[in-house]
């Protein structure tokens, strides 16, 4: 009887422990949980930012920006024809270069939604910088997108209202 | 002692060891990921550092606690990499912290370990001969420079960035105590500055070491940096310098079908920085400079 007795208390306290350990797990497991989807709601905040931040410097860097090469020093112009010269390297030389998912130039006025190829530029209005399918937000802002014209053997600059996007993936 | 105290004495031996282990391990994790949030963060704040046409952009970082930035370089892959680690102060001891946050597309000009609550950054445009990048440069607020026999421009482009570490003095005996002293064409600094008589090249002396450097932006970065991290950046802006002289170049054929017409050796330049030979790349460099400065049809 007494032996018995002592075989229940073992028997009590090892499913009392192991109902402890499962409680503490399971707490344990909720605890990681919310701080992961913590960390991820963070990592996903500084992307956005990034991206915010980025899209308004995007277009006064050295790839984008007009320089003085269109008359004067301007701010938030990007060079058209330098543009569709790095869309062909940016896939093997810039891949990664400024951590974003996506980079688009498309024309405001005149609008125009055919995408710039080769052959099309620059009678066309969406140059796809870079192109990714597993699209996140985008942030967006105004630029001037300027490019050489020729007309009666000379040439002329011409800028038309364009909307650089630039898309951050979601971490969430 | 009964069966039931040692059974209960060992069980819960045994739990408050799992606790302790398990809040350690979650104290050490905590830290890790703050340390990589720091870092991510900086990375993330150094986007407005990016400058359009001015001079230079000036800003603080103010980090509660004492904190350690690792500027890590790395020119393996096409444009290299610029990564930055943190530590911070917990308990009197630095966290450990492997989180590395990598970017492509900046340049930080510091030692290799950093360490304090406020920072100063500052950021000045890099042309060489067109805009190749926006270098970073990333002092601790509590680290004083003393610059003597500073030039002209140097000394107006300093107070317009307002950098309140760097003093001025006529002689290095004059420096407050503690400080680093950076003599300009004259010896007896621990950093040496030997300018040419245009103040667009020369070279900067640093622990017996020689740094050369083309334009005031490169000569801060060879003033505030380590030897190492200074190649290392150079090495990384001449692979960018050469695929932009490639771009200018398609460019410079492009709009010559328009009637634009250059007549730039990009070629040569583009060569020239791929083979990362700095002098070499500073003399076309500069004969560029000079052509440009006569052309109608500009491409940057």
């Amino acid at each position: 009887m007494v032996k018995n007795l002592g075989q229940m208390k073992i028997q009590q306290t090892a499913f009392m422990l192991i109902a402890l350990t499962l409680f503490f797990a399971l707490v344990g497991l909720f605890i990681a949980g919310f701080k992961f989807s913590d960390l991820k709601r963070g990592a996903s905040d500084l992307e956005e930012n990034n991206a915010m931040l980025l899209v308004t410097k995007l277009a006064n860097s050295p790839e984008f920006s007009c320089g003085e090469a269109f008359g004067s020093k301007r701010d938030n112009c990007v060079d058209a024809d330098k543009v569709m010269i790095l869309k062909d390297e940016i896939s093997s030389k810039y891949r990664g270069f400024w951590g974003v998912a996506d980079i688009k130039i498309r024309k405001i006025y005149p609008a125009d939604n055919s995408a710039c190829t080769a052959i099309s530029y620059p009678e066309c209005g969406v140059i796809n910088l870079i192109s990714n399918s597993t699209i996140g937000t985008y942030d967006s802002t105004f630029v001037a997108l300027c490019r050489k014209e020729a007309q009666n053997n000379d040439y002329y600059d011409k800028c038309e209202l364009a909307r650089l996007m630039v898309s951050y993936q979601n971490k969430q | 002692m009964s069966f039931g105290w040692i059974f209960a004495l060992v069980i819960g031996a045994f739990i408050l060891f799992l606790a302790i282990f398990i809040s350690i391990k979650f104290i050490k994790t905590e830290g890790a990921s703050q340390d990589a949030f720091i870092a991510k963060d900086i990375s993330v704040l150094l986007n407005p550092l990016e400058t359009g046409f001015e001079e230079g952009k000036t800003t603080t970082l103010q980090l509660g606690t004492e904190t350690r930035i690792y500027n890590l370089c790395e020119n393996d892959t096409s444009f290299g990499k610029q990564k930055i680690r943190t530590s911070q102060q917990s308990f009197g001891k630095w966290t450990e912290s492997y989180a590395e946050i990598s970017s492509r597309n900046k340049y930080i000009f510091s030692g290799n370990l950093i360490e304090g609550k406020n920072f100063y950054l500052f950021s000045k445009p890099f042309d060489f001969p067109f805009k190749v990048a926006d270098l970073i440069f990333i002092l601790p607020a509590d680290k004083t420079y003393c610059f003597v026999n500073i030039p002209e421009d140097v000394a107006t482009e300093i107070k317009d960035l307002r950098l309140k570490n760097i003093v001025n003095a006529t002689s290095s005996g004059n420096c407050p105590s503690g400080s680093q002293s950076v003599c300009f064409n004259r010896a007896g600094c621990d950093i040496v500055v030997n300018r040419n008589s245009e103040g667009t090249s020369g070279s900067v002396t640093k622990n017996r070491e020689n740094m050369d450097f083309n334009g005031n932006a490169l000569m801060y970065g060879a003033i505030f940096s380590d030897v190492e991290t200074y190649e290392c950046q150079i090495k990384r802006l001449m692979a960018r310098t050469s695929e932009l002289a490639s771009i200018y170049e398609q460019k410079a054929d492009f709009v010559a079908s328009k009637g634009c017409n250059t007549n730039l050796n990009l070629i040569e330049l583009k060569l020239a920085a791929e083979q990362g030979n700095f002098a070499f790349v500073s003399s076309i460099v500069e004969n560029i400079r000079e052509k440009t400065a006569y052309l109608g049809c500009r491409l940057w």
